[in-house]
């Protein structure tokens, strides 16, 4: 986050090439008065460019050789397994936990069991990476039942639900395409299904609990979750 | 097809009952597959439901087990949410292995053909190896533990020097996965600003035309009062009304958010909000800045 430091002092700091402007306000409610102006800088190539693609599937399909070696004890395996796939179990353990030393925490058993378990991943039972993230969930919600008291979790859940929209899907392992897809997919829900689908995903709340958070009555959350879930899956053309 | 009726059968949707059993007994065992998957069910009532599956027709039992499938693949697509994990953990994973196979704590039964720990035996007895303070605090602890502690620090050198070199033929898949708030921060096109809050502290700007998006980060922002969070809106240019862009409490004050669609706004906004959220900002704002693009 060093590309983010505050900067109060306008009159000290050029930031480079970049305008950055200060905007006073007067203290009082019109803020929505504060002049703020965004300069603009030329445009640089984008980085992005040059990116080689990888799907999912091509990554799932390197996920699954590496689980086949790290049965058989390869460590090296296990250490290319951890590289592409940490950034996404410590990711949803802190959005569930919040807590940096419990997503930590759970991040480590949740490698342990990939190395325990590795010989037993079945490739007819789903991807390497959903096997990951299934195993990574059940960590980390059982962690949060255990140590959060549903209060607080539903408390916590406004903060950790603020990258869920669009944004955290935009750039995920996999195409352009596919994250565009999660997006246009993830629109075709009600706001109803969203919610109680993410309340239960990234709040670790059960649909009883969802449904007292929500003030709705517990059959209808089953309902938009089954109801949100399949839709996803239909747009989404998981097969 | 994306109507709201579960493709799976005739049933009508919404149909389920207030609690678990009532489910299972007439017969909709398989409409909790996705509650199932998405781990929304107390541990009490996942048994029940294992317990009921356990004895279920092969045909229901496979419907179901198909329809968690697809849900986890479908949750696994969508949940993406990356950060990078502490530097080191890695190593302390792999110090842990053996230890942790054995563990009591561990209730996951170890793998049948569990994987040898090492291609070779290694000596048992710590002491004669250690050579500096590292390993010799590293070997206190892991005696506190297990009696492996050494062989435990000798993996974990050698899956660190295997890191080292073992990543660099999938360095492309790891080098695109940077995460949504780096893709933006080491965009092309940033442009930065600061506004003031009102009530303390500023708030950062750093904007991308090119990913529709902006990196909003609080400096020396008051915690919200009790019972309050603050919530980022986006203004749409056309008029309509705010967009609700995410919470922030006490916690996340001291996180980036990254806030995209920036591109359809004419500003941004940050109103204070019940915990929870709002639907419609509760003015004033403590923050408004044009996006100007």
């Amino acid at each position: 986050m060093t590309l983010m430091q505050a900067d109060r002092r306008p009159a000290t700091r050029a930031e480079g090439n970049h305008g950055t402007v200060e905007a006073r306000s007067a203290p009082g409610p019109a803020a929505g008065t504060l002049c703020l102006k965004v300069m603009e800088t030329p445009n640089a190539p984008n980085p992005e460019a040059a990116a080689p693609p990888s799907t999912s599937a091509d990554v799932n399909r390197r996920l699954g050789a590496l689980l086949g070696q790290i049965a058989n004890g390869d460590q090296a395996a296990f250490a290319e397994f951890y590289q592409l796939t940490s950034r996404r179990v410590f990711g949803m353990a802190r959005r569930v936990l919040i807590d940096a030393e419990l997503s930590e925490d759970t991040t480590q058993e949740v490698f342990l069991q990939v190395w325990q378990n590795a010989a037993k991943f079945n490739a007819d039972a789903g991807s390497p990476l959903a096997w990951l993230m299934t195993i990574s969930h059940r960590r980390a919600v059982d962690k949060v039942r255990s140590s959060q008291s549903s209060t607080d979790r539903e408390a916590r859940y406004g903060a950790s639900s603020q990258e869920i929209d669009h944004d955290s899907v935009s750039d995920e392992v996999g195409s352009k395409l596919e994250a565009e897809a999660v997006v246009r997919c993830l629109d075709t829900l009600t706001d109803t299904q969203q919610e109680s689908v993410r309340l239960a995903y990234y709040g670790g709340l059960t649909y009883r609990e969802v449904a007292e958070r929500l003030n709705a009555a517990v059959p209808t959350i089953k309902s938009r979750i089954r109801d949100g879930l399949i839709r996803l899956k239909t747009c989404l053309g998981v097969s | 097809m994306n109507d709201m009726n579960p493709q799976n059968s005739g049933r009508t949707p919404g149909s389920f009952s207030a609690d678990i059993a009532s489910d299972l007994s007439s017969g909709r065992a398989v409409d909790l597959a996705e509650v199932y998957a998405l781990h929304a069910l107390d541990d009490a009532e996942r048994t029940a439901v294992d317990r009921y599956l356990a004895e279920a027709q092969p045909a229901e039992r496979a419907e179901f087990e198909e329809r968690v499938r697809q849900a986890r693949e479908t949750l696994t697509m969508s949940f993406s949410a990356e950060e990078e994990p502490p530097a080191g953990l890695f190593d302390r994973i792999v110090a842990a292995l053996p230890a942790q196979a054995a563990g009591p704590a561990d209730v996951a039964p170890p793998a049948p053909a569990a994987p040898p720990v090492v291609a070779r035996p290694v000596r048992e007895h710590p002491e004669h190896a250690v050579t500096d303070e590292l390993s010799a605090a590293r070997q206190r602890r892991d005696e506190r533990r297990r009696p492996q502690g050494m062989r435990n620090w000798l993996i974990g050198v050698a899956a660190a020097a295997a890191i080292a070199v073992g990543g660099v033929g999938v360095g492309a898949y790891v080098a695109n996965q940077n995460d949504p708030l780096n893709q933006v921060l080491q965009a092309g096109d940033v442009r930065k600003a600061t506004v003031d809050v009102i009530g303390g502290g500023t708030a950062s700007l750093t904007l991308s035309s090119s990913k529709d998006a902006v990196v909003v980060k609080m400096n020396g922002v008051p915690a919200p009062p009790a019972g309050k969070v603050y919530q980022m809106w986006l203004i749409p240019k056309d008029g309509s009304a705010p967009v609700s862009k995410g919470l922030m409490d006490a916690e996340a004050l001291s996180k980036p958010a990254v806030v995209t669609g920036i591109g359809s706004a004419a500003a941004l906004g940050i109103t204070v909000e019940p915990v929870g959220g709002s639907k419609t900002p509760t003015m004033p704002t403590v923050a408004a800045a044009p996006l100007g693009a």
